[in-house]
């Protein structure tokens, strides 16, 4: 099981000052809503930004069954 | 492997908008997959869709060859362009459409 803290810390620390939320949408610690805001996104497509939390998630992911993302740059 | 993945070559370069998913259109078996099919439907644009449940090592091939981790997968005119969350969102912008249009030209 997961939780939105690890995840916190795995982007905090592969995108450093990025603004990070993290909410486990049913409670079971598998099903998360990620939003991730970070001026290293700028000039990326959206598919570029989620390969990069998709990367940064890394040994997490097999762990998530299901992961909604919304990406930014600032 | 290279056998799948010279398939979903073909896949990609074969059809102008499709869709990797868990089930069928008509019988999704993943929220996401559903969620996909169901901005395809509102676009009314024709697509062809694979059910990777029904072919397990392209489940996995898929996700190497795009280099995404999850299902469903879009391409739009052999171009990538995104999951669930990425097409419902360009759709949100009025952007998929257009984009669609533009590779249907190209």
């Amino acid at each position: 099981m997961t939780t939105p803290d690890e995840i916190r810390r795995y982007l905090e620390t592969a995108l450093p000052g990025a603004e990070i939320a993290v909410a486990d949408t049913t409670g079971a610690g598998d099903h998360f809503e990620v939003r991730v805001s970070t001026a290293a996104f700028a000039g990326k497509t959206l598919v570029e930004q989620h390969q990069l939390v998709y990367r940064a998630l890394g040994k997490l992911m097999p762990q998530i069954h299901a992961l909604s993302l919304r990406t930014e740059a600032p | 492997m290279a056998d799948v993945i010279e398939e979903i070559e073909r896949e990609v370069r074969g059809n102008h908008v499709l869709v990797y998913m868990k089930g069928t259109p008509s019988f999704p078996m993943c929220g996401f997959s559903a969620a996909t099919v169901r901005v395809l439907n509102e676009i009314g644009v024709p697509f062809k869709a694979v059910d990777i449940l029904a072919e397990p090592e392209k489940r996995e091939a898929i996700k190497q060859y795009s280099n995404w981790p999850t299902i469903p997968q879009v391409y739009v005119g052999g171009k990538f362009i995104g999951g669930c969350d990425i097409v419902r969102e360009l759709h949100a912008r009025g952007e998929l459409a257009p984009l669609i249009r533009a590779a249907a030209v190209a």
